[in-house]
């Protein structure tokens, strides 16, 4: 190896880890900041049906204003006053959000519970649904049952109620959302009627590890949540 | 001697830089087994610079068939493909039901689609930067359909005004 030789190789490699590092930072950098978007549904049928999305955020964003269709342009969704039946959501949302934390909504009844919050900048959206009467047409040889008691008498009859009850307590759903209130302010922040979905995902991803939405039924769970990792388990 | 020599290095030279071009886009590989009777196993590895290749020689009438749904298709599928080489080995959707199972993923710079169930499985790997090709061929192709279809109604309009 001739010295001239040596000279220019020891350049080059200077060269290229000069050029290397600024790039091996930048990775590093947007690995540990990127955010994943996942969404898991898992059933407990027999079939063990499992569905499972992982998106980067960050991809979401660059994609979102590629699609143009219907009322969906530019990353923003266009509604007029019809949609919500004369409700004026920005009025709405302005009040919640200059309203102190605390309960909005609260429902109790014997079909659901539903309950509305503004809690440490998150807006809780908690609905427990105790109906349960899909599970008594498809599944339940009890519930069938219980149906044809129904049927016969025109109404349950009293001694039943309790194993009803319990039957139904056992059946219920869960649906628990949980969205920033910075998220929502976001998703607000474009014209009088429209809905910034940019925006809303911009802050998205500004926030920290969360659990946006959890359903919890029979057969079913859903998950969607927010965090740093690529994939799930 | 020295002349075959020469002869041998030019065609030695030729092949290789045929084969580098040939693969340089990577290989789109196919796997498809069926396991009944009768059923068929095929495993194919295609040069993936075939692709945009072959398009060149698809009629553009085909290509423009699409339409209105392709041409909105199109600036979405770009910026999906164009994405999707910044997420080198993620999989992005995996379905299980039973014993068929859905994936959809990135391998380095491939896109891999895996269909598994009972009777039949497909394996599909694609290099992204084909598919981008691919999109912007089948774009090009819509967007001049675009032109044709606007000026053909601008010359509608203007002989209706014409007329009137």
């Amino acid at each position: 190896m001739t010295p001239r030789f040596r000279s220019f190789a020891a350049c080059a490699a200077l060269a290229a880890a000069l050029l290397a590092l600024p790039l091996a930072a930048s990775a590093q950098s947007s690995s540990s900041s990127e955010r994943w978007l996942h969404v898991r549904v898992t059933s407990t049928d027999s079939h063990g049906e499992s569905v499972k999305v992982n998106v980067p955020l960050e991809m979401a964003e660059k994609i979102l204003p590629a699609i143009n269709k219907d009322r969906l342009h530019g990353g923003k969704v266009r509604f007029n006053e019809l949609d919500c039946d004369g409700v004026d959501l920005k009025a709405i949302l302005n009040a919640v959000r200059t309203t102190k934390d605390g309960e909005f909504v609260t429902v109790q009844s014997d079909d659901a519970d539903v309950r509305v919050a503004k809690q440490a900048g998150y807006l809780l959206i908690h609905v427990t649904d105790k109906s349960g009467k899909h599970h008594f047409h498809h599944h339940s040889r009890h519930s069938m049952k219980d149906d044809a008691d129904k049927d016969e008498s025109g109404k349950v009859e009293k001694d039943e109620k309790p194993a009803k009850t319990e039957s139904a307590v056992n059946h219920e759903s869960r649906v628990e959302v949980k969205v920033p209130m910075k998220v929502i302010d976001a998703l607000f922040s474009a014209g009088k009627d429209e809905l910034d979905l940019m925006a809303a995902l911009h802050a998205l991803s500004a926030n920290g590890d969360t659990e946006l939405v959890s359903v919890k039924a029979d057969d079913n769970t859903v998950r969607v949540w927010l965090d740093s990792k690529s994939a799930t388990d | 001697m020295i002349l075959l020599a020469k002869v041998a290095l030019g065609f030695g030279t030729t092949v290789a830089v045929a084969g580098a071009y040939t693969f340089h886009q990577g290989v789109i590989r196919i796997d498809i087994d069926e396991f009944r009777s009768g059923g068929s196993h095929v495993h194919m590895w295609v040069p993936a610079a075939v692709v945009p290749m072959a398009l060149h020689f698809v009629p553009q009438q085909h290509l423009r068939h699409g339409g209105r749904e392709m041409r909105e298709a199109m600036p979405i599928a770009r910026a999906l493909f164009r994405e999707l080489k910044n997420y080198p080995n993620t999989t992005f959707v995996e379905v299980t039901d039973g014993d068929q199972h859905v994936r959809v993923a990135t391998e380095g710079s491939r896109l891999a689609i895996d269909v598994t169930e009972p009777g039949e499985n497909v394996h599909l790997r694609i290099p992204i930067s084909t598919v981008e090709d691919a999109v912007a061929q089948l774009e090009r192709a819509a967007s001049s359909q675009s032109i044709r279809e606007h000026k053909e109604g601008k010359a509608e309009r203007d002989d209706d005004a014409d007329w009137q």
